[in-house]
């Protein structure tokens, strides 16, 4: 459960988006224009956050009323090995202890679903994390750094799988069924494609950031549509968004079967107005 | 009139059912309680919890009950049931605290022969923590169910005693009493007997669970719980009376408090109770079923919409509101309007910002969106679902108990759910 620190929506002194080049961080900040909420957004190519430099750079940026948001992440396509994960940390460490010294009002972490396993077909936050690849470890340990800061609101938000344009990352799911579509005429998937997952418009993760922006929310939360479908199911989806005939086929499964689905309940009683896309209306 | 005098301490709703019913088995009764105003209250027969036949009891058999707030009329009771209501918080946590205090007073006030009985529910070893050298002390369990208090405290299934040492007979004027109620007598020991009330929960728990956990699997896979629910009686393993209908989650309190006392021995002792923690997981997922629907149906589609909620005690027959599932949900619903009405209940207990209170069902319809039924009270079942399909804005019905008729309802151009059927 998340708690509002803000019953009623406030605007915020002034968000910082740290990986504001991103997939999720460039729809954050179209949606925090949208809101006409102040922001400034920070790129690896300002602040190199793996870098103990990025502390001082941070200090001198950062201010005790900001809205932090930490988006800054390599992802498994960057690499999915020990020296991935302690980079990863570093990142955090760095902007850990620039935090330490300018204190922020709200800290914002992105983490990832890769913390749970896959040992129930249905998630909650309520779902004890046993993170299965480092990757999944990374956001656990970087979710607990975050809560140590002290005296800061602190909300962690586990997105699954995020699909809409401009995506950056190539995972298995809409984005590459869109872009193999378009590219090749023709969706892979793996076996049958009988595995159920949730996927979230890169839209409606910016629209909750900005409500749980303005609420100064704590707690965690877990970003899903609460519908999942099966891989084949997306894929019929997206082969009907063209014009031309997409073929759908078939390669040898390299893993089980798994099934998620969310529950997301906690949202809603946080945001009861709430309404997602789901993907067989997306457009 | 029945011989020996027996007291009842603690006004509150165990006590006072157990008090009258004693009376109406004959038996001259001193209902003690340490609030004057409480039982000034109950002097003028202002009885403060709503149980089917319990008023007309108590104008029955005036003659032989006598309310009392002196600690010195307890002195003519041969059996002192010590009986108040244990709160518990959030976490299923009992509060002993006042019922020892209570004790403690019975000890000081009664007769160094009376038989003394702890009725209120206990954990494993706080009546032999309270034994006392030279005093006769029992355990008793309790049967009462909300809304059925009357009947199980006149006819109980059997009765269940706690001994410091079983193998020694019940003291005459206690088992002439527990005799009057013609059942079956178990004396064990005390621990055995506090476990024993917990481990009867434990199984209704682990039915209902069950019940709920495949009755949200026939709302996924298309099956209906209710075509299955009579194969299910007729297995002599299960039983006709087995614990087998639907509901949000665990409501009352009663039952998260022997869950919590369960974990809490299992954790201390380090014996399993993973089930029990997945029992009230599955409590909380269930309990959010109306929430969830609502959400689909009305709160992601309607701007500002009315909802009509039916019912805000925790079940029918009651005026208890603890752990109600449709407070609950209006927990929830803050920034929304709400039409409530219940038989009972006032609407200021729902404590909402935009609620308005209904003088009665239909009214509480008159342009709503959906119809939300949160408590199965039977006068519900009386409605007709065209007069509601023509009162309400929208169609949504929401019925998780089943208490309007499917098929009526869909007649009646309603689109109705109910627990355990596609959704």
């Amino acid at each position: 459960m998340i708690a509002h620190g803000f019953a009623e929506p406030r605007q915020p002194a002034r968000v910082v988006l740290l990986g504001s080049r991103g997939f999720v961080g460039a729809a954050i900040a179209r949606r925090l224009i949208t809101e006409s909420v102040n922001h400034i957004g920070i790129g690896s190519s300002e602040v190199d956050l793996s870098d103990a430099s990025a502390v001082a750079k941070l200090t001198g940026i950062l201010k005790p009323t900001d809205a932090v948001v930490m988006l800054s992440a390599l992802t498994p396509d960057k690499g999915r090995d020990a020296a991935t994960l302690m980079k990863n940390l570093a990142m955090m460490q760095h902007l850990c202890r620039a935090l330490e010294t300018t204190g922020c009002a709200h800290l914002v972490y992105f983490s990832s679903d890769a913390v749970y396993s896959f040992a129930s077909g249905l998630v909650s936050e309520d779902t004890a994390p046993a993170p299965q690849d480092l990757y999944g470890m990374m956001h656990l340990a970087r979710e607990t750094m975050a809560r140590s800061l002290p005296k800061t609101a602190v909300l962690i938000l586990r997105p699954t799988g995020i699909y809409g344009a401009g995506d950056t990352h190539n995972a298995y799911g809409p984005n590459r069924f869109r872009r193999t579509a378009e590219k090749e005429g023709k969706i892979q998937l793996f076996g049958a494609g009988e595995e159920t997952r949730d996927h979230i418009q890169v839209d409606d993760v910016a629209a909750i950031t900005a409500r749980c922006l303005m609420h100064r929310s704590g707690g965690t939360l877990n970003l899903a549509s609460g519908r999942s479908l099966p891989f084949h199911r997306v894929a019929e989806i997206i082969a009907k968004e063209f014009p031309r005939a997409i073929e759908i086929v078939r390669a040898p499964r390299a893993n089980p079967i798994t099934h998620r689905h969310y529950d997301v309940t906690k949202l809603m009683k946080a945001f009861p107005d709430i309404r997602l896309t789901m993907l067989d209306e997306a457009r | 009139m029945t011989g020996a005098v027996i007291g009842f301490a603690g006004m509150t709703h165990l006590g006072l059912v157990s008090g009258v019913c004693a009376a109406e088995k004959g038996f001259r009764v001193v209902c003690f309680d340490p609030s004057a105003s409480r039982i000034a209250a109950l002097k003028r027969r202002e009885l403060p919890v709503s149980e089917p036949r319990l008023d007309h009891l108590v104008v029955k058999n005036a003659d032989r009950l006598q309310f009392t707030a002196s600690d010195d009329d307890l002195s003519g009771c041969a059996v002192l049931y010590v009986a108040p209501d244990v709160a518990t918080d959030d976490a299923g946590q009992s509060d002993l605290g006042p019922l020892t205090a209570l004790l403690e007073r019975v000890f000081a006030a009664a007769r160094r022969d009376a038989v003394i009985v702890v009725l209120s529910q206990v954990p494993p070893g706080y009546t032999r923590g309270n034994q006392r050298d030279g005093r006769s002390l029992y355990y008793q369990v309790e049967t009462l169910i909300f809304g059925r208090a009357v009947e199980r405290a006149l006819q109980p299934e059997r009765t269940i005693v706690g001994c410091a040492d079983p193998a020694q007979p019940l003291p005459a004027a206690y088992r002439a009493f527990l005799d009057a109620h013609g059942c079956p007598v178990l004396p064990m020991r005390y621990e055995s007997a506090e476990l024993a009330k917990i481990s009867i929960n434990m199984f209704l728990v682990a039915s209902v669970s069950t019940a709920n956990t495949l009755a949200e699997l026939c709302e996924a896979i298309g099956a209906d719980w209710s075509e299955i629910v009579p194969a299910l009686r007729l297995d002599k393993r299960i039983g006709q009376h087995a614990y087998l209908s639907p509901g949000l989650g665990i409501a009352g309190g009663n039952l998260e408090r022997d869950l919590a006392t369960v974990i809490r021995f299992a954790d201390e002792r380090g014996t399993d109770a993973g089930v029990v923690r997945s029992w009230l997981a599955n409590s909380r997922h269930r309990r959010d079923w109306a929430l969830r629907l609502l959400h689909k149906h009305i709160l992601s589609k309607v701007r500002d919409p009315v909802l009509a909620i039916l019912g805000l005690a925790y079940k029918q027959d009651t005026h208890s509101t603890k752990n109600s599932p449709s407070l609950a949900l209006l927990a929830h619903l803050h920034s929304f309007r709400v039409r409530l009405y219940d038989p009972v209940v006032v609407p200021a207990e729902a404590n909402h910002p935009r609620a308005q209170g209904a003088k009665s069902e239909l009214e509480a319809c008159d342009g709503a969106d959906a119809l939300i039924v949160m408590t199965p009270w039977p006068q519900f079942s009386k409605l007709d679902p065209r007069e509601i399909a023509s009162r309400l804005r929208g169609k949504v019905v929401l019925d998780p108990y089943a208490v309007l008729n499917n098929a009526d309802c869909r007649a009646a151009g309603l689109e109705y759910h109910r627990l355990g059927a596609e959704v």
